[in-house]
């Protein structure tokens, strides 16, 4: 395996690392591995480089790069919405890896932002074969509430909390903490989960192109997302057939602190990746 | 913004080298040591933005990570911090050679700056920042240890394992780091350096305690510059991701003293 340093596209490229095994073959899918919000290519707790090492151990290439504005890509001029310039910058990179390595089938990785930015990605470029997603759009529906609110309604302190809550009790601030606005000056990407039904529709496109799926939901949104079967519920009209697979770990956070599950998840992606690679190797 | 791979073959480091673009060339070269775990994620774009102002006034800068960390080689699993030392000294003649400088200013934040001040004991450092450093190591684990319990229940894998690895926000310091990190103390091995300035984001009794000990030295300054500075804590403005107030500090200290 080694890594080398990549700079794809003009005027202002992207910087990418790409992680290439021994014995590289074209044939097989590349997994490029998004950005996760502002955080910058490794990845939460550097996840993305752990993902990509095991994949390269098991003769796949991965490909993380940040998109502009991020990480160590400098700014692109334009007025484009992430979903937008997410999706350019990615088939910038895929037609680079194209025409430079050879490969003809990717993979799309993300987390949160990165979920969002695969989706996108999966409904528009023929080249995409699958798709991971950590912490993907879901919607709340009455299984989840019960299994959300049931616990709480004999606790005090939260019908406390709701009453103060009502009657607008003023919560203390953390003065430490308190800024002057002008100091910030970020890029920001506020999550938006379009309507349910835009994406039962789209996740239906993607499985008809023949993209599997391989969603998994942490913990780190429980009020929106708490049962295993949520997924198969939220999108009970899109006929998935044989092509997704849905871990759920109630105990993990959305930033994956636990070090047994940065080994897992690293490990059950990659083993994932080379079932998609042997489903599409007729392709 | 050029990103490459440097050092050993067997362990290379990864870095990011800013080339001077000011109207004047300095000739002087900037490394920046980032600190550890979630620290090391937040001020990823501070160092950034750091390094780009550093370019655009004429020095040539180098942000890397340490072997184990970033998207340099290895498991933090297998780091010690000799190691560690040794990437700064590598990183700083990678700088040396790359931009042609002879002068090497360097830029430390929390154990960044413990780092650095370790390393300079090695290496030929002309101005010296340390940026909301911590006295000592030791300080450091600690300080790690009092935001395990304040975070509790809210962060259920942070814990010292039976191997003594300190597991926080979900980065390891294995045991032996831990004991190495011991050894380093500012107050007990002061830096070698032509210039000082310990710049922080807010006071502290640890800032102070540095402060008192070498105020009456001729070469060292002391710099408050209000802002986001736990390193611990995001806020809803994400503040603690680019404070500005101590960045432009550093750059005007680099530039002018």
């Amino acid at each position: 395996m080694r890594e080398i340093t990549l700079k794809i596209g003009r005027p202002t490229p992207l910087t990418a690392i790409a992680t290439e095994p021994k014995g590289f073959d074209p044939s097989k899918p590349a997994v490029l591995i998004l950005n996760s919000g502002v955080m910058h290519h490794i990845g939460t707790c550097r996840i993305s480089v752990r993902i990509a090492r095991e994949l390269a151990k098991s003769g796949f290439l991965a490909l993380r790069f940040d998109f502009s504005g991020i990480g160590d890509s400098e700014p692109r001029r334009g007025t484009a919405s992430f979903a937008e310039s997410s999706s350019a910058e990615i088939t910038e990179v895929m037609n680079y890896l194209e025409q430079k390595k050879g490969i003809k089938k990717f993979i799309v990785y993300g987390l949160c932002s990165g979920a969002d930015a695969s989706y996108e990605i999966a409904k528009k470029d023929p080249r995409i074969v699958g798709m991971v997603q950590i912490d993907a759009y879901c919607y709340p529906n009455w299984q989840s509430k019960l299994i959300h609110y049931a616990p709480r309604i004999l606790k005090l302190d939260v019908w406390l909390r709701f009453i103060k809550r009502i009657l607008g009790t003023p919560q203390p601030a953390r003065d430490e903490e308190q800024i002057d606005a002008e100091n910030i000056e970020m890029p920001s990407y506020i999550r938006e989960f379009p309507a349910r039904e835009e994406i039962a529709k789209g996740l239906q496109g993607i499985i008809d192109s023949n993209i599997h799926i391989y969603n998994i939901f942490t913990g780190g949104m429980l009020q929106t997302f708490n049962h295993s079967k949520q997924y198969a519920e939220n999108f009970s009209d899109v006929d998935f057939k044989d092509r997704l697979k849905v871990d759920f770990y109630k105990e993990l956070d959305h930033i994956i602190t636990s070090p047994e599950y940065q080994q897992k998840i690293p490990f059950d992606i990659c083993l994932w990746v080379k079932m998609v690679s042997d489903k599409s190797s007729h392709i | 913004m050029n990103p490459l791979f440097f050092g050993p073959s067997s362990h290379p480091l990864y870095g990011v080298f800013h080339p001077a673009t000011g109207s004047i060339q300095k000739k002087e070269g900037v490394l920046l040591c980032p600190p550890f775990g979630q620290e090391y994620m937040r001020s990823h774009r501070a160092f950034r933005q750091l390094a780009l102002l550093l370019s655009k006034k004429g020095y040539a800068v180098m942000r890397f990570d340490y072997r184990g960390t970033g998207d340099s080689s290895g498991d933090i699993e297998e780091i010690n911090i000799d190691e560690w030392l040794d990437n700064i000294k590598t990183a700083a003649e990678e700088l040396k050679e790359t931009a042609f400088v002879e002068k090497i200013h360097v830029i430390g934040l929390r154990l960044g700056a413990i780092l650095a001040s370790s390393a300079s004991f090695n290496i030929e450092i002309d101005k010296l920042v340390l940026w909301d450093s911590l006295r000592s190591g030791l300080a450091y684990d600690e300080e790690l240890q009092v935001e395990m319990k304040k975070e509790g229940d809210d962060a259920a894998f942070n814990h010292i394992d039976t191997n003594g690895t300190l597991h926080f926000n979900g980065f390891p310091l294995v045991k032996s780091v831990r004991d190495d990190l011991q050894k380093l103390d500012l107050l007990n091995s002061p830096p070698q350096a032509e210039k000082i300035l310990q710049v922080v984001s807010k006071e502290t009794s640890c800032s102070r305690a540095i402060d008192q000990a070498w105020s009456s030295k001729p070469n060292y300054t002391y710099a408050h510059a209000p802002a986001p500075g736990n390193w611990n804590y995001v806020d809803d403005f994400g503040g603690i991701l680019l404070p500005q107030p101590v960045i432009q500090s550093i750059v005007n200290w680099i530039d002018n003293s």
